[in-house]
């Protein structure tokens, strides 16, 4: 190969170690019948190198528009309003456009994809679509690559060339998803995104596919992003945990501390609602009244008040900013009025 | 391939059991026309003072079978005729085999009515991907509906239409025939220049007729691709445009074949309206004919041969899927 007929946007070449992920004020509005509505509103959020980071919310909180945000693929009609994605190596992914943006995809970013859904064409093998993701990204040498394949594959206790030879109606939910992160991982990408990769699946094989994530994630030195409405998956995997809400994150920190001890009342809310192996099963309480959809997020003070029991007179009007505290981050008025006065006392 | 083997000997003896079934009703039917045509004509000759001999012989020849023995033994006489392909002989054209008088017809329709649906095809298919891909534009809208109008005109309105307008108000095409009667039929450029020249209307009509339904079934078969979740991840993967494109294409088309293949059969006898408008000698106009002529052994043999091709074109397309669709051919797999 001359050097002219070399492609001339070299894709920057993938970071070999775990990068940054600087999540900056982040909004993403939809487009409505009643004009445009925010999905997620100022989310800040730091994906720690080498770290696995779960996010946490209930249906419509926003989380899997935050996951697609971070390759700037949010699906119209929604679109980023406000915010900035900034990743080592690649700059502010919000700023990408056109080739540039679809280069980063898979190379830089990989995604996987919920098990429930189906993430491949059904009408080609495994394989070729492989070949395809490799011709995507100008691949010169595809054995290498379909090596590469069959070593992840192997890695995550799949026969590898049986895999590559069949189409996805010939694979469970379990092997679809393990092709899933192949396909997320083979182009070296070190930034990868799990959008509730265990939703649909077994307990069994949710098991094996959160402990081949956490292998995975430590074997390559990855920066890993998990979007899930499952605490047990976040406690299983995630070193820090962030919590949505309305669009916000309201409560983050290491996993273990935000799990230990709950500041947010929704957090605590939560916890409380998981229903216990021993005890009562009425130990177990659900939280009253129902998450806010696009249209009723209200539009100023703090997205939780209607549910909330802290709720107090400055809920109504004034957002709570989000303070730290050491490692932890919540964002609610009752918690910084606890605090100012135990630091008073 | 011993599974698609299999499968097609099942399709060919459902068809082989098909055909016989459909001819055994169209036998009845004729043999119970009120007023019984075949004893009434019987009768007839023997009153214009032909020997019974005689007169039995030109109701054969009317009939394409000996009105001789029970009903059962006629059938049986049928039946063994039809399996050496021997359909008796037309009353048309005296002396002409119905198979042969058949085969001639049938090249006259089948031509034009492949270019015309495969041309439909083409072009409804590739205006439904843009149709899809714009619909929330200007131009989606107008094809949508536009194809949309053009599927819910009549065929024969349509080639009405078209006659009046190319050999009439704009006389540029002939109207009537296969080609001018004075070039000498052959390979040589004058004569095939004239072909093109007559079928040109017939193939414009299938064309138009087909061609609504091709972008409005095309259109909403994109948009459901589109919507799906493997699409939006090939994206996600940073796919190319072209090789996402492929993907809906390929997965949009499918169930299109299908269409394709079960409307290639019915064309055979759905030519007849505009065999008829533009007097071009194919299947249909011949059905007419041995229809207003009741030359009943000309009309049984059209009868099985569009049976046939409908069966045929069924077998195709369910073999066609088997071939392009993998879920539909690892099914039979599992079935085994």
């Amino acid at each position: 190969m001359t050097v002219e007929t070399m492609p001339k946007a070299v894709p920057p070449v993938p970071s070999k170690t775990a990068p940054g992920v600087r999540v900056g004020g982040l909004s993403v509005v939809y487009k409505t019948s009643a004009g445009e509505l925010p999905a997620i509103a100022g989310i800040n959020l730091d994906l720690v190198p080498g770290t696995i980071t779960g996010v946490v919310g209930e249906s419509g909180s926003g989380k899997s528009t935050l996951a697609l945000s971070l390759l700037n693929a949010v699906q119209p009609p929604g679109r980023i309003a406000a915010g900035s994605v900034e990743i080592d190596g690649l700059g502010d992914v919000v700023a990408l456009r056109g080739e540039d943006l679809r280069k980063a995809r898979g190379r830089h970013i990989g995604y996987v994809f919920q098990a429930a859904q189906n993430s491949l064409n059904p009408l080609k093998t495994v394989g070729k679509q492989l070949l395809d993701l490799g011709r995507s990204h100008g691949v010169s040498d595809l054995r290498a690559l379909v090596r590469e394949a069959k070593e992840l594959l192997g890695r995550m206790g799949m026969d590898g060339a049986r895999v590559l030879d069949s189409h996805q109606h010939e694979l469970s939910g379990g092997m679809r998803q393990r092709v899933g992160i192949m396909l997320a991982l083979v182009l070296n990408a070190h930034l990868v995104v799990l959008d509730e990769p265990t939703t649909a699946l077994d307990m069994i094989t949710q098991a094996t596919i959160l402990r081949i994530i956490r292998e995975v994630h430590e074997e390559r030195g990855l920066t890993t992003l998990v979007i899930t409405h499952d605490l047990g998956v976040v406690a299983e995997v995630a070193d820090r945990l962030a919590v949505m809400y309305g669009g916000r994150i309201v409560e983050q920190g290491p996993t273990r501390e935000v799990l230990g001890g709950p500041r947010h009342p929704y957090t605590r809310g939560l916890l409380r609602a998981i229903p216990r192996l021993v005890g009562d099963i009425d130990e177990a309480r659900a939280l009253p009244g129902r998450p806010p959809t696009l249209g009723t997020v209200p539009r100023e003070g703090c997205v939780f008040r209607e549910r909330c029991p802290l709720r107090m007179d400055v809920c109504d009007t004034v957002e709570p900013l989000a303070i730290a505290d050491g490692p932890r981050i919540v964002a609610c008025h009752a918690v910084d009025a606890a605090a100012a006065k135990e630091t008073k006392a | 391939m011993t599974v698609i083997a299999r499968r097609l000997a099942g399709h060919l003896a459902r068809g082989l059991v098909m055909v016989l079934v459909v001819t055994t009703i169209s036998f009845v039917i004729i043999r119970n026309i009120p007023g019984d045509p075949i004893a009434a004509r019987y009768e007839k000759l023997i009153e214009q003072g032909m020997s019974p001999d005689q007169a039995e012989r030109a109701t054969a020849v009317l009939y394409g079978f000996m009105p001789k023995g029970t009903l059962w033994q006629q059938y049986v006489d049928y039946m063994t005729g039809l399996f050496t392909l021997d359909l008796g002989e037309s009353l048309m054209t005296p002396g002409a085999q119905v198979t042969d008088v058949l085969f001639e017809a049938t090249k006259w329709t089948v031509l034009p009515v492949l270019v015309g649906t495969l041309l439909s095809f083409l072009i409804g298919v590739m205006m439904g991907v843009y149709a899809a891909i714009k619909r929330s534009g200007k131009l989606g809208d107008v094809l949508a509906v536009s194809g949309s109008l053009l599927h819910g005109i009549p065929q024969y309105v349509l080639a009405l239409l078209l006659g009046a307008l190319f050999t009439t108000l704009i006389p540029i095409l002939p109207s009537g025939g296969t080609a001018d009667i004075m070039f000498e039929p052959g390979f040589n450029l004058d004569y095939i220049g004239s072909l093109i020249e007559h079928a040109t209307l017939p193939v414009l009509t299938y064309a138009l007729a087909s061609y609504g339904g091709w972008i409005l079934a095309m259109k909403s078969s994109v948009v459901t691709v589109l919507g799906d979740d493997f699409i939006l991840a090939a994206e996600l993967r940073g796919m190319k445009r072209g090789i996402i494109f492929r993907y809906i294409a390929r997965n949009a088309i499918l169930p299109l074949f299908t269409i394709l293949a079960l409307s290639l059969g019915l064309l055979f006898g759905g030519a007849i309206f505009i065999e008829r408008i533009f007097n071009y000698p194919g299947l249909g106009l011949m059905l007419i004919d041995s229809i207003t002529n009741r030359d009943f052994a000309l009309m049984g043999g059209a009868f099985l041969l569009i049976t046939v091709a409908i069966i045929i074109a069924n077998i195709v397309a369910d073999m066609l899927y088997t071939v392009i669709d993998p879920r539909v051919r690892s099914g039979e797999e599992v079935a085994r």
